[in-house]
């Protein structure tokens, strides 16, 4: 094997491919390098570890992740392992311990969002003004526009196809919900800004069904499915 | 009170130079003391649109390195005496000068000029950082196309997390003729989507290619675009002035047109 640490990732985290020859010592040694020099990439994230290529025992596992965080601000959440039925359970705990993380709790942010800018949240986020094409705003649950989305919008974004993308003006390049996206009509600047005169903006909301987005007018109806 | 403005669109050709150029002979024109700073270190064209390229000896860079005194690279202008430019260097780059010495620049600037009126390179990158450095005011200029409105857009965004305080659009080079159409964004289109104060509108005029290939700034002229930017000029001096009419006149045109059809 060419490198005895291997980082990789995945949807919950991180998967550490270690090599099986090397004395667990050494291999320690390399995966606290390793950690060392991606730790600005990483900086406080929060994650779930899971190990391949090599059985540790439970004494080992703890110390790599001892290593992990004395050296690094990293959280890790909980170890996978590649146990099938367990990671299913871990993945169903992880998926709840997020998705009530982020539909219970919401943060607001005033003003618009320009061209270029990203706002990242890892809760649901109420933006009191525009988000301009060009623009991306990224939410691990809902979002809500008090104003015009005119950019792109991903809700949901650990995977949650629950959430909802509610805007007063919705126009957006790009809606994205959980793992679904749904795109603008191919059309012209022209063609629709003269369609946004015709017509009066009304709120609405974006959520996922049958597998795709579905945007629809706010009514009561449209509430109840959310 | 002197006032640094910066002249900035992130899209390239849409029309700053020109720009820094009419409104820093129309600030001359009402009486005021005003300094052009060329920006765009190794792309240097301002002086060619003021027709002062011959007259250059030191330039940006020189007072910035210190090879010479600010007053030295100074260079008045032909008709005006109170208008200076100050050239950019043509054989170095965007990193010769750092946000910090230009706020330097500027502020010595400050004492002797009312307006010192910044032409910022295209792009967001060093040239942009530095060309807002000092600046108290921005003006964005845009053309009514889907590109420019987006860089324009971008370039809002970064003035903005920049904390310059004031920032207004000039719409360049719109043909009513092609808004009447409808096959060009009218400039309640751009506002809407810039979201930010209009300080002037900008007809697209052959009479500005004319006056830049001659080195002469249009403005103060009875074109249309050079009435135009004359009102930019009162606008920035604090003056109250109506936009130009700008569909009567192309109404005028159209008649005539039909005319001859």
């Amino acid at each position: 094997m060419s490198q005895p640490v291997i980082i990789k990732s995945n949807r919950y985290g991180i998967n550490l491919i270690l090599d099986p020859c090397l004395p667990f010592e050494e291999l320690l040694g390399c995966i606290t390098d390793k950690f060392l020099e991606s730790e600005k990439f990483f900086k406080n994230a929060h994650m779930a570890l899971s190990f391949e290529g090599r059985d540790l025992s439970e004494e080992e596992e703890y110390l790599i992740l001892d290593a992990i965080s004395n050296q690094t601000s990293i959280h890790v959440i909980c170890i996978i392992d590649n146990d099938e039925i367990r990671e299913q359970y871990t993945k169903q705990k992880i998926d709840q311990y997020l998705e009530e993380e982020s539909g219970n709790t919401g943060k607001f942010y005033k003003g618009t969002l320009r061209s270029g800018q990203s706002l990242e949240c890892g809760t649901s986020i109420i933006i009191i003004g525009d988000v301009n094409p060009g623009a991306k705003i990224v939410s691990t649950g809902n979002i809500v526009v008090l104003g015009a989305l005119k950019g792109t919008a991903y809700a949901g974004a650990s995977g949650n196809e629950e959430c909802f993308v509610v805007a007063l003006d919705m126009n957006p390049v790009q809606i994205k919900i959980g793992g679904i996206i749904g795109r603008c009509e191919d059309k012209g600047i022209l063609a629709s800004i003269r369609e946004r005169k015709r017509a009066v903006a009304e709120p609405q909301v974006a959520t996922v069904s049958g597998g795709h987005i579905l945007i629809e007018p706010i009514t009561k109806n449209a509430f109840h499915n959310i | 009170m002197s006032e640094v403005i910066v002249i900035t669109s992130g899209k390239g050709g849409v029309g700053k130079t020109t720009t820094t150029a009419n409104v820093g002979t129309g600030l001359a024109q009402l009486n005021k003391k005003a300094v052009l700073i060329d920006t765009d270190i190794g792309l240097r064209n301002l002086d060619v649109v003021m027709g002062l390229e011959n007259r250059i000896v030191y330039n940006l860079v020189d007072v910035v390195e210190g090879n010479c005194r600010i007053k030295q690279a100074l260079i008045k202008d032909k008709k005006y005496p109170n208008l200076a430019l100050l050239p950019s260097a043509q054989t170095r780059d965007k990193t010769s000068v750092t946000p910090e010495q230009m706020k330097k620049l500027t502020d010595e600037l400050r004492e002797e000029f009312d307006y010192i009126l910044l032409d910022c390179p295209a792009g967001i990158e060093q040239g942009f950082q530095n060309a807002i450095a000092g600046a108290d005011r921005a003006l964005v200029v845009t053309t009514p196309e889907v590109s420019a409105i987006r860089d324009a857009d971008r370039i809002i965004g970064l003035l903005e997390a920049n904390e310059i305080k004031q920032t207004q659009l000039i719409v360049n080079r719109l043909r009513m003729d092609m808004v009447k159409r409808g096959d060009m964004m009218t400039v309640e289109d751009v506002c809407e989507i810039l979201a930010i104060n209009l300080i002037g509108v900008v007809p697209d005029d052959e009479q500005i290619v004319i006056s830049t290939n001659q080195g002469e700034p249009l403005v103060g002229t009875d074109a249309l675009a050079g009435k135009a930017f004359f009102n930019i000029c009162k606008r920035i001096n604090g003056e109250e002035v109506p936009f130009l009419d700008l569909q009567k006149r192309a109404s005028v045109f159209d008649k005539l047109a039909s005319l001859f059809k």
